[in-house]
């Protein structure tokens, strides 16, 4: 029903003036959401000034994205409470020397520049390294031969995401495009209508299954809310209300030739930058493997699982058992330079789950964090001497190391022999199993198809 | 739709005078100018299609409607109201003989509401009898779809606001190795760990399929089904999860609610033009529509929202579909290492590579033995869903899985210590397969091998002696009284069918249950003896914080 508010005209006129509570919410609103989007925090700096920037890598431009304020607490939300404070406080400081001729519209659309340019750079970010599926990749071998109980909610979720990446890939593009939508400022509230409920949904998660990333993605979602406000009423109107709605009138103005080519100018080159440099170097970094694995090369033709056929310690056999606390049950050899093996000594778990791109083989611990019943072991192999030097990857184990001399009889055994950390003497007979994995299986034959496994 | 250039509050006045000579006031009857021919064309499609989908036009939904006993309800009998794809099925299932992986039937609906359209417009030209736009029957149409959308996806919600659809994983489950596991076991597991997310999602589909039932709130809901399905088929595709059909459904459904505000939406916000919504809404002025529609209403909101949260919530108190409801014996629940195994009073010794002994054994909280073997063993890859009411048919602890796990379910007798266990796998038919994912009737699997049937193969139907029934009980009466319903009892009552399960008949014993003797007859008929000691598992991943199902 088309009805015509005959007041319609003056209360567009009458929106021209704002009314004081509203410029006192828009002023704390501004200084709020400035302290948020503008990278102020020294620490962020550091970043800045480690990175290589004649050699760039897509982990140093995600790093450089995922900035947050954190001048109170470490990933707290105490964060965002305490610069509210702030931004009230300076609000009221600003209160007193109001000028009648501050342009609130152009302020309003100077710090909506902002926001929408930070939060598109922290979408973009996080969608490159979805849409070439790295941040949760395929399950390793040992992530396979791990019971399910044996993982962190967390871990579960990540490895879930991991095992099928075209849909890892399809949510990365949906975080871009709603990242690209902010580029413009018509389509910023578009944008903001998938950000809201992709970045909602992704908080919710980090919520249920104890992620790290809980506060980043409120912070975003503090973002996009507030970028929605702009067209939140006239949504309502047009749609709830079912009224005649005016649209947004302010336009920016570039008078100057300085301005409109500025502009232009820092459009592309963070479009350069975010988008199209970040994409490359996201891409060719991929063929180097997901950067949650290490990149050293383990031993050739030896990765896969097997199992412990005899086990020495200090010359006495132990035979198979489900129950002796030290016996090995399973060896798994990675493609990279990592060795695994089940027992039931206990696993106290390295529990990180924030999102960072390491550089250094040690830092990356995607493959034991959240994950008990392996221990996990990096290894050098001196490929001359047959010698492997084993070192517990876990941090709560620094002292657990091995030296092991490896013999390779027949492309399916491997020996190992040598002293572990108490210079307790170990001898491994170890044999390849030919594990099937069911995920892999039923791709083969379908799930309409019946297997035996 | 009326739309004015606008740029500048200085032309304000001007825009009022445009805008009220645009807008058709409340006057005249739809309020709405004549639909460019185009329109029109698409619309009488649209209205052949979605009517086509919307409502039931399926036999097989009727019969099961009217059989229900609505006296004694299950949370399933709703459901089975609400659930139904749909389309046109009288021209089969395939298009070609190929099911286009499911979609055939809507894409044979789109081929009929293509013809119907051009037999419409054709007609209408030739009688000379054009209607200058359709509003009042486009608003209609979005009414059926605006419920058909509502209903349907409230049935799916429930299941997931009081989480049954997901289930916690079994001790069985847990203790199984993640690269044993079918992708689409992967997924459903990831949300049964987390059952308040399980919840969220519920309170998602059910706040979107609310939002339908309100014009104004129209948009919303649909922009939320339109989200939230939308993922919901790319993981069915990606995790072969079976119900991409029955979700697309909903896609279609809410992408067609959308459409009537989307140019509104891009006038006001890209094009930045003063906008004014027309909307047609038909005028209830007689004394009986006013109440039809109210009475409408109100059944539909008091039987899909209020009873059906009620229903739900008694399914998931005391009979969690997917899990078995009878509670297992208390003393024996637990994992346990197998100490001790004999065949036919020969010890076997624990090897990881040994294809007959037991390597561990776990008694669930409800009536299942679990253990493994490393052997091969045909796999049941359904989802485990459905709604079978008897224990031994929730299979959702062994659908999806490898890694040699064995599930008994058994019935107990508790006085003289004897357990009667038989294998929950059983060969999924293709009718069953069908019947569980409702939409995706491909139905390539196994069936059961029928070459030997003699006598002597079928299964004893007395193997269980009455003096024994009598201290196990009657299962139709182990859950709670409150989830008492006459779909459960006209299941029981039906004939039992000759079903070929490994069985066996375990005796046991326990002082304090922290080691179980087990002896008796395995599925091989032979002699079996096995000493099972409890070890307490400190799982790293979370317990449940939500549990269904009454176990105490």
């Amino acid at each position: 029903m088309a009805t015509i508010n005959p007041s319609l005209a003056s209360d567009m006129l009458a929106r021209k003036r704002w009314s004081s509570s509203e410029k006192i919410i828009f002023r704390i609103a501004f200084v709020y959401f400035f302290l948020l989007s503008v990278p102020l925090d020294w620490k962020y700096y550091r970043t800045v000034f480690s990175i290589n920037w004649l050699n760039l890598s897509y982990g140093d431009i995600f790093n450089l994205a995922h900035y947050s304020p954190q001048f109170f607490a470490q990933d707290s939300f105490l964060n965002l409470v305490i610069i509210l404070v702030i931004a009230i406080a300076i609000t009221l400081f600003w209160g007193f020397k109001d000028n009648e001729n501050t342009d609130y519209y152009t302020l309003y659309y100077w710090i909506r520049v902002i926001v929408r340019y930070r939060l598109a750079v922290g979408l973009i970010a996080y969608g490159l390294i979805k849409f070439f599926p790295l941040q949760s990749p395929l399950p390793s071998i040992s992530n396979l031969n791990t019971q399910y109980g044996d993982f962190s909610d967390w871990k579960i979720f990540s490895l879930t995401l991991g095992v099928v990446p075209e849909y890892e890939s399809f949510l990365g593009l949906i975080e871009i495009l709603g990242g690209l939508l902010l580029l413009h400022r018509k389509t910023t509230t578009i944008g903001t209508l998938i950000i809201i409920p992709f970045t909602g949904n992704v908080f919710i998660s980090n919520l249920a299954y104890g992620g790290g990333e809980a506060v980043y993605s409120f912070y975003l979602i503090l973002l996009a809310l507030f970028l929605f406000a702009f067209d939140a009423y006239r949504l309502y109107s047009l749609l709830g209300l079912e009224k005649p709605t005016v649209p947004n009138l302010f336009h920016p103005v570039f008078k100057e030739k300085w301005q409109y080519f500025g502009r232009l100018g820092l459009k592309t080159a963070f479009i350069f930058f975010f988008v199209i440099l970040f994409g490359f170097k996201t891409r060719s970094g991929q063929k180097y493997g997901s950067y949650q694995y290490p990149k050293a090369a383990g031993l050739t033709k030896a990765a896969g699982l097997y199992d412990v056929a005899e086990f020495k310690i200090n010359g006495e056999v132990r035979p198979y058992s489900v129950a002796d606390p030290v016996r090995w049950k399973d060896v798994v050899f990675e493609n990279w330079a990592t060795l695994s093996v089940r027992s039931n000594r206990r696993v106290i778990l390295d529990s990180t789950n924030v999102e960072e791109i390491h550089k250094d083989d040690t830092d990356r611990n995607y493959e034991f964090a959240g994950s008990a019943g392996r221990h996990y072991y990096s290894y050098k192999a001196d490929t001359v001497d047959h010698v492997l030097t084993l070192q517990n990857r876990n941090k709560n184990y620094p002292a657990d190391k091995f030296e092991l001399h490896y013999t390779r009889p027949d492309s399916v055994t491997i020996v190992l022999s040598g002293l572990d950390a108490d210079r307790d003497s170990v001898y491994v007979r170890l044999e390849k199993v030919n594990k099937k994995y069911l995920q892999t299986e039923v791709k083969r034959i379908g799930r309409r198809g019946s297997l035996k496994l | 739709m009326a739309t004015s250039n606008f740029n500048s509050p200085d032309i304000a006045e001007e825009v009022k005078v445009n805008a009220d000579s645009a807008g058709s006031g409340n006057g005249s009857e739809t309020g709405a100018d004549s639909w460019p021919e185009w329109q029109k064309i698409l619309f009488r499609i649209a209205f052949v299609f979605f009517v086509s989908i919307s409502l039931p036009w399926n036999g097989e939904w009727y019969k099961v409607v009217f059989s229900i006993d609505w006296t004694n309800l299950h949370y399933r009998d709703p459901y089975d109201v609400a659930r139904f794809g749909s389309g046109l099925e009288i021209f089969g299932r395939t298009l070609f003989g190929n099911n286009l992986n499911g979609y055939a039937t809507y894409v044979i609906t789109l081929i009929f509401a293509i013809a119907v359209g051009a037999v419409w417009t054709i007609a209408v030209k030739l009688l000379k009898n054009e209607a200058k736009e359709y509003t009042k029957l486009n608003y209609w149409l979005r009414t059926i779809v605006r419920y058909r959308a509502g209903i349907g996806i409230i049935g799916f919600g429930f299941t997931k606001l009081l989480p049954t659809q997901m289930p916690y994983p079994s001790l069985g489950l847990l203790n199984t190795d993640f690269g044993d596991f079918t992708l689409q076991k992967i997924y459903w597991l990831s949300v049964g760990i987390v059952p308040w997310y399980q919840v969220f999602a519920g309170v998602v589909e059910i706040a979107g399929g609310v939002l339908l039932f309100f014009r104004k709130t129209t948009f919303l809901g649909a922009v939320l089904l339109f989200g939230a399905l939308g993922d919901i088929v790319y993981v069915n595709f990606a995790y072969d999860g079976g119900v991409h059909v029955y979700s697309s459904y909903f896609v279609m459904l809410s992408a067609f609610l959308m459409i009537q505000d989307i140019p509104r939406i891009y006038n006001l916000l890209i094009l930045e033009k003063l906008t004014i919504p027309v909307n047609y809404y038909p005028a209830f002025t007689k004394t009986w529509q006013k109440y039809s529609r109210i009475g409408v209403k109100t059944a539909v909101i008091g039987v899909f929202l209020f009873l059906f949260f009620y229903l739900s919530l008694v399914n998931f108190l005391y009979d969690p579909y997917k899990q078995p409801s009878t509670a297992g014996i208390k003393q024996l629940r637990g994992n346990y290492h197998v100490t001790e195994f004999r065949l036919n009073n020969k010890e076997i010794p624990y090897s990881p590579q040994d294809t007959v002994r037991w390597q561990w054994a776990t008694f669930e909280k409800w009536t299942s033995l679990t253990f493994r073997v490393n052997k091969p063993t045909p796999l049941d890859l359904s989802n485990g869903g459905g709604a079978p009411m008897k224990d031994i048919s929730r299979t959702f602890e062994l659908t999806g899985t490898g890694g040699g796990q064995r599930v008994f379910h058994y019935y107990g007798d508790t006085v003289n210590h004897v357990l009667y266990l038989q294998d929950k796998f059983k060969a999924p038919s293709g009718r069953e397969l069908g019947a569980r994912d409702a939409t995706d009737l491909s139905g390539a699997a196994a069936k059961p091998n029928k070459k030997k049937q003699d006598k002597k193969d079928l299964p004893d139907p007395n193997w269980i002696s009455k003096a024994a029934w009598a201290n196990i009980g009657d299962e139709v009466k182990k859950i709670d009284p409150r989830a008492a319903s006459t779909r459960r009892d006209r299941e029981f009552a039906e004939a039992p069918k000759v079903e070929k399960r490994n069985r066996m008949i375990l005796r046991y014993t326990t002082t304090d249950g922290s080691r179980v003797i087990l002896r008796g007859i395995d599925q091989n008929k032979d002699s079996l003896y096995v000493v099972l000691d409890r070890v307490k598992k400190d799982y790293v991943l979370p317990k449940s914080t939500l549990d269904a199902g009454k176990y105490d």
